[in-house]
């Protein structure tokens, strides 16, 4: 069952596009993670998505529905909430427990089974300790736990996060990840991240997508892997800057032609 | 003290002062935590613009403060949009924009100074039973908006894009709360005065978010911050004969400092008994390494 759909969406914030004819299918139970060099409408690509942006051409559909008329639950973790609002007077139980606050909610209190979930959901991201800390005494870490275990207790079917792991030590992004397949595995939810950290997550990802204005790979790591060999090809052509924590700015050439990346590309879909 | 209460101009001004002081605060919260702290400094010029139409035109003036102050609300959130990356700059704006028009408006009526001089200060003779019931409206529209909306309104207030995705109809209810921004700044007038208004919405918030733990918990103590320094304040300018505006403030400023001196004295105390109990766990590492 698609998720969510992308046909043939062209946007820009100016009069020069940053996407273009972009078209991405979402399934279920998909981890999948957008990169692509600064710049390349990663997160542009999330907004269009959820009807934060409306594309000047195309059309965007969630769950077989448009962008503005959605039904299906959605988790978001935008980019740096968390040292966003940093001083936000709130308790982690609080600002977990908000994330129930949807239409049906505005007027009525939580019933019991919903503040267990609240519970559970910070027993997962190891936070049930600190419940009654302000997040403002968090660790950056913390934080992004926190938020993250605010995007969880909707049990959205979509789970859309951008950078999510910025900030955090390895121990920290390890952790992180494994929350992040666990939700893919054991509840079959849908986890679309944006990521530079490809060594971390290639390994726990279904999907990887390498954008630039539009999508220039899609597939399996396996066969993401496979693409990287070609990389002594002649003329290579630098499609992306692939960056990890040894080797800054460690160039990872995808393909040597255009032509052959459309063609891969295709295969690939 | 109490005989003052005698008088029928007091009565009033502190029946209006307690209404104030319920909701500037909470408004206040919610402007600091969305970071249009000067947003009611911005409605407060605004305002004092329609004070001087209505002067003017010989109308009711707080109900063309209020008029004013609910357009100027509602550009400060066009404006807001539109200048996203520089959200500031409505406010700089639509302040110098609004206090432009209430001098030259001003200069066109010269008999208005004197009450000119009760709205930029406030006053506690100033508060009219017309007054009053306007206020008492006012009141109880913020009530009913917080107690019904108080869920998306947090959410909102956390971050804007989320509320937006879990289906928050974030413009419309962040106008709402521009426009009840407005209409509360209008109304505190009188009492507080234009030049003061924005000072018992956001010191109060301030003072909250330094000792609350918990939002429900911040939104009591601005509150509660607030009533203190309005009663105090009023019982002081009629002790005193000094304007009540200027000293609600003063009474405001004078928590903020003793908050911040009592907290800074209790991280230290926290911090050396912190200490204190490194060291005395460090020594029992040593002794009982020492034992073995």
């Amino acid at each position: 069952m698609k998720l969510a759909e992308m046909r043939d969406v062209t946007f820009g914030y100016g009069p020069t596009p940053v996407l273009e004819r972009m078209n991405l299918s979402i399934g279920t139970s998909e981890f999948i993670g957008l990169t692509g060099p600064n710049g390349s409408a990663k997160t542009t690509t999330l907004k269009l998505l959820l009807g934060l942006l409306s594309p000047q051409r195309g059309e965007v559909s969630l769950n077989g529905r448009r962008a503005d008329g959605r039904r299906m639950t959605i988790g978001y973790l935008p980019q740096q909430i968390a040292s966003f609002n940093a001083g936000f007077p709130s308790t982690v139980w609080e600002l977990v427990r908000s994330g129930l606050y949807d239409r049906k909610h505005w007027f009525s209190r939580l019933k019991k089974e919903e503040s267990d979930r609240v519970e559970q959901v910070l027993q997962q991201v190891g936070m049930w300790e600190h419940r009654k800390r302000k997040i403002g005494e968090l660790s950056g870490g913390q934080k992004q736990r926190v938020c993250l275990a605010r995007a969880l207790v909707t049990e959205p079917d979509l789970l859309v996060l951008d950078e999510p792991t910025t900030g955090m030590d390895t121990s920290a992004r390890t952790l992180f990840y494994d929350l992040l397949e666990h939700q893919v595995r054991a509840h079959g939810r849908t986890v679309l991240m944006v990521t530079h950290d490809l060594e971390e997550t290639l390994p726990r990802l279904t999907r990887l997508l390498v954008l630039d204005k539009r999508i220039r790979f899609d597939g399996t790591p396996v066969q993401f892997r496979e693409r990287m060999d070609l990389a002594d090809r002649p003329a290579p052509v630098p499609l992306y800057c692939c960056y990890d924590d040894h080797q800054p700015q460690q160039l990872v050439q995808l393909d040597a032609k255009s032509e052959r990346v459309d063609r891969v590309e295709e295969g690939v879909r | 003290m109490l005989e003052m209460f005698q008088y029928g101009f007091l009565q009033n001004a502190f029946l209006a002062g307690i209404m104030i002081a319920l909701v500037a605060p909470v408004i206040g919260v919610y402007l600091v935590l969305r970071r249009q702290s000067l947003m009611a400094e911005t409605l407060s010029h605004v305002s004092l613009a329609g004070v001087a139409v209505g002067a003017l035109l010989g109308l009711y003036p707080m109900l063309t403060a209020m008029v004013a102050a609910l357009i100027g609300a509602v550009f400060v959130d066009t404006l807001r949009r539109s200048f996203k990356a520089y959200s500031e700059l409505s406010i700089a704006i639509l302040m110098s924009g609004g206090l432009a028009s209430a001098v030259v408006l001003m200069s066109l009526n010269k008999g208005v100074s004197r009450s000119f001089t009760s709205y930029l200060f406030g006053s506690i003779i100033a508060v009219s039973e017309t007054d009053l019931y306007v206020m008492g409206g006012v009141v109880a529209l913020v009530g009913l908006f917080f107690w019904f909306l108080w869920r998306p309104m947090y959410v909102l207030t956390f971050d804007e894009e989320t509320a937006q995705v879990s289906g928050v109809p974030v413009k419309l209810l962040s106008v709402s709360f521009s426009l009840l921004a407005g209409l509360v700044v209008a109304v505190s007038m009188p009492i507080i005065g234009v030049l003061l208004v924005s000072s018992l919405m956001t010191l109060p918030a301030s003072i909250a978010l330094r000792v609350s733990r918990g939002f429900a918990m911040t939104i009591f103590v601005a509150v509660l911050v607030g009533l203190t320094s309005v009663l105090g304040g009023l019982s002081a300018s009629y002790a005193l004969d000094i304007p009540p505006g200027g000293t609600i403030v003063l009474l405001l400023l004078a928590i903020l400092v003793v908050t911040l001196i009592v907290k800074r004295i209790v991280s230290m105390i926290q911090a050396r008994v912190g200490a204190e109990q490194d060291a005395e766990n460090g020594n029992g590492v040593v002794r009982t390494l020492g034992e073995r």
